[in-house]
């Protein structure tokens, strides 16, 4: 039942369990595994539940069909309620960072400060975060992603950005023995990525945690305002419960994504006086832009993402710079899901994948958007984007275009839905940018956070500034549910830091 | 360019387009009552049971992949057709995976699209009887049409042909992608 690595396979289990801890971590992503990590290194007995398996490089087979249900949540396939939006999240052991594509931003100082100052979040300035940050990236291996690394759709974005004087640069990752193989958003099968799945959950193990995959938790429990544990089923790998566990612990951590942790608390119905709870979800939601190319791009093969461009990113609240443009090749599937149309004229836009750089804008959004539970207690999620963040994401996509054509490209489509193609940087002066609404283009989202964020104020706020519920003594978050805006970039190594920034409390809470 | 504040499709509340949408559906499956849902035959080419999909389920999603992954060369040889790389027997199933909710929302939807929406292009018949062009008509009238749910359903629809026709390492030639390198062939894909 439980392989080399101490994990217990749900699946396997032959009867119910009951199980008495000092705390229980829900999730096992970036927040959830150093949460875990810390409370066993503080010599508590702690457990980890997983929704989804538990998967080592040997299953990574580098195929979309294969990998897709296996590492995300609903297949791949999960959506804003009016399907305007695709939600990529991972599911199973290391979460997201399983599937993700290993970028290292820290939070910026000026999200910090705007926390502060704005939102009430006290002790977790960029002095105070420091040390977590400087933890969590050596654990990791974090380092810049070297110019060698930088494949034929990277360089696409540097040379566009450079000639047109923009702000731009190399980003960090966290790999080691990376073969530019290009699948790394279908897991690593070289076990290269210094991720939750690889170093985190085994460190948290070897401190004596157990983590249980397979296992869903439908309730938190929690009595007289303090957290007393959760129920949860495991389930086969056809989803029928093979055993229900009833957990009884002091410390309850959610760490499921801003989207599960919200909808888990809302099924739980924990107290929310102020109605706070499931709100102001932010998805940092982009779309594409390709280039066609006279030379091979090749751009499947090779670290996918090694260069930002930030010239149209700041982080002041309102501001007309709110675009992060970054690579985004993928795999066929992938490809032909996201470029407009269907039949001969697709195909035929396909058949010049080899010579395609691929660019997204994302948006460091400001739309408010909530997490609900919907029929089958399924997360759903209700996203209106605003009229600032639609022009936000028009100007990033005309920014990309103007990469494109700046770097070589002959030939320049806007995924929208007709197809905007466009032959040179002039047509874009007189370009109406109707397109970018509710299904005019297709829109997707990686990086969800909000929907429990932490301040001092209780009415304007899930936790407080140490991670903790308002109204729930106990009960912590430890996940991108804390962030009170949108972080503009990619949020890992955020929510690693943060972890390890506010286990201390979960830690004196469980002894309390 | 232009950064006006980009008009919405028809601006209209969820609640009405769900009321709308709903109202639709429910008036499609009062359809595939009356109308029934027999007669599909599954031909030769299929000897599998299903897992998940129905008989008539199969026989639309056999129908939409051949137009959505259609050729852009019906005389190359070379490209696989939807039915050769069995992209149906792969939506059944990929299908018998999913959550039962969402199960059941493609099931509307293919109801919906076998059922009313030719009627959206002015077509009185099932959408597996119409000829190629008119079904090409309809799936444009859905991937563009005023109701954002049928987007998204096509959409949907969409990702899962393309995901059972861009699996297969024979329509990888088409593109000029190496395929994975874990487990790759001697020689390479085939």
């Amino acid at each position: 039942m439980s392989d080399a690595s101490g994990i217990i396979r749900g699946r396997e289990l032959r009867g119910d369990l009951k199980l008495d801890v000092d705390a229980v971590v829900v999730g096992t992503g970036a927040g959830g595994s150093v949460a875990l990590r810390e409370l066993a290194r503080a010599g508590l007995r702690v457990i980890a539940l997983e929704e989804g398996g538990h998967h080592t490089p040997a299953d990574f087979t580098q195929r979309e069909d294969q990998m897709l249900p296996m590492l995300f949540q609903d297949g791949g396939g999960r959506t804003t309620r009016d399907l305007a939006i695709r939600i990529l999240q991972g599911r199973g052991v290391g979460g997201s960072t399983v599937h993700n594509t290993n970028l290292c931003k820290r939070t910026p100082d000026a999200i910090l400060e705007l926390w502060r100052q704005r939102y009430g979040v006290s002790g977790c300035g960029p002095t105070d975060l420091r040390a977590a940050f400087e933890s969590i990236e050596r654990d990791l291996s974090v380092s810049e992603i070297p110019a060698a690394m930088r494949n034929a759709n990277n360089d696409v974005l540097r040379l566009g950005t450079q000639a047109l004087g923009w702000r731009g640069g190399q980003l960090k990752h966290n790999r080691v023995g990376c073969i530019g193989s290009g699948f790394c958003e279908l897991g690593c099968a070289y076990d290269a990525k210094r991720n939750a799945l690889k170093v985190v959950v085994p460190q948290a193990t070897a401190a004596g945690a157990t983590v249980y995959s397979d296992v869903e938790v439908t309730r938190v429990l929690y009595k007289q305002g303090r957290a007393s544990g959760v129920q949860a089923i495991a389930r086969a790998a056809n989803g029928e419960p093979v055993a229900w566990l009833d957990v009884r612990a002091k410390v309850v951590v959610l760490a499921a994504s801003a989207i599960g942790s919200a909808s888990l608390a809302i099924r739980s119905a924990l107290p929310d006086p102020f109605a706070q709870l499931g709100r102001n979800l932010r998805l940092h939601p982009g779309a594409v832009v390709a280039g066609r190319f006279e030379r091979t791009i090749n751009g499947a093969s090779g670290v996918p993402q090694s260069y930002e461009c930030t010239e149209h990113l700041d982080y002041e609240e309102g501001s007309d710079k709110r675009v992060w443009i970054v690579p985004a090749f993928a795999h066929p599937i992938g490809t032909a899901s996201t470029l407009p149309g269907f039949g001969a004229r697709h195909m035929k836009a396909m058949r010049a994948y080899g010579n395609l750089a691929v660019l997204s804008a994302m948006v460091h959004d400001e739309t408010s958007g909530r997490v609900e539970v919907g029929p089958g207690e399924r997360p759903l999620v209700t996203y209106d984007m605003t009229t600032a963040d639609r022009v936000q994401l028009a100007k990033g996509l005309v920014a990309c275009a103007r990469i494109l054509f700046a770097a070589g490209a002959t030939e320049v489509t806007i995924a929208a839905i007709p197809p905007i193609t466009l032959r040179s940087a002039a047509e874009l002066d007189g370009l109406s940018t109707a397109f970018v609404r509710p299904h005019g283009l297709p829109i997707t989202a990686v990086h969800p956070m909000g929907s429990m964020r932490m301040g001092d104020d209780p009415r304007a706020s899930v936790v407080s500034s140490t991670g903790e519920h308002h109204f729930v003594r106990g009960l912590f978050v430890s996940d991108g549910s804390l962030f009170p805006t949108s972080l503009g970039g990619p949020p890992q190594i955020s929510i690693y830091a943060f972890a390890q920034h506010l286990s201390p409390h979960m830690i004196a809470r469980a002894r309390a | 360019m232009n950064f006006s504040a980009p008009k919405g499709l028809r601006t209209v509340g969820r609640r009405r387009v769900l009321l709308g949408v709903g109202g639709v559906l429910l008036a499609a499956g009062g359809l595939v009552g009356a109308v029934r849902t027999g007669g599909y035959d599954l031909g030769p080419a299929h000897p599998g049971a299903l897992r998940s999909l129905s008989a008539w389920q199969f026989v639309v999603v056999q129908a939409l992949a051949r137009r959505i992954a259609a050729a852009d060369d019906p005389n190359d040889e070379s490209i696989p057709s939807a039915d050769a790389v069995d992209v149906a027997g792969f939506v059944d199933a990929y299908v018998a995976e999913m959550h039962p909710l969402m199960r059941l929302d493609l099931v509307r939807l293919l109801s919906f699209i076998e059922h009313l929406a030719p009627l959206g292009v002015r077509a009185a018949s099932r959408f597996t009887k119409l000829d190629g062009a008119t079904q090409d008509a309809v799936l444009s009238w859905l991937e563009s049409n005023d109701q954002g749910l049928l987007r998204g359903g096509f959409a949907a629809v969409k990702s899962l042909v393309f995901m059972g026709y861009y699996r297969d390492p024979r329509t990888w030639k088409i593109l000029g992608y190496a395929g994975p390198l874990v487990g790759r062939p001697v020689g390479g894909w085939q």
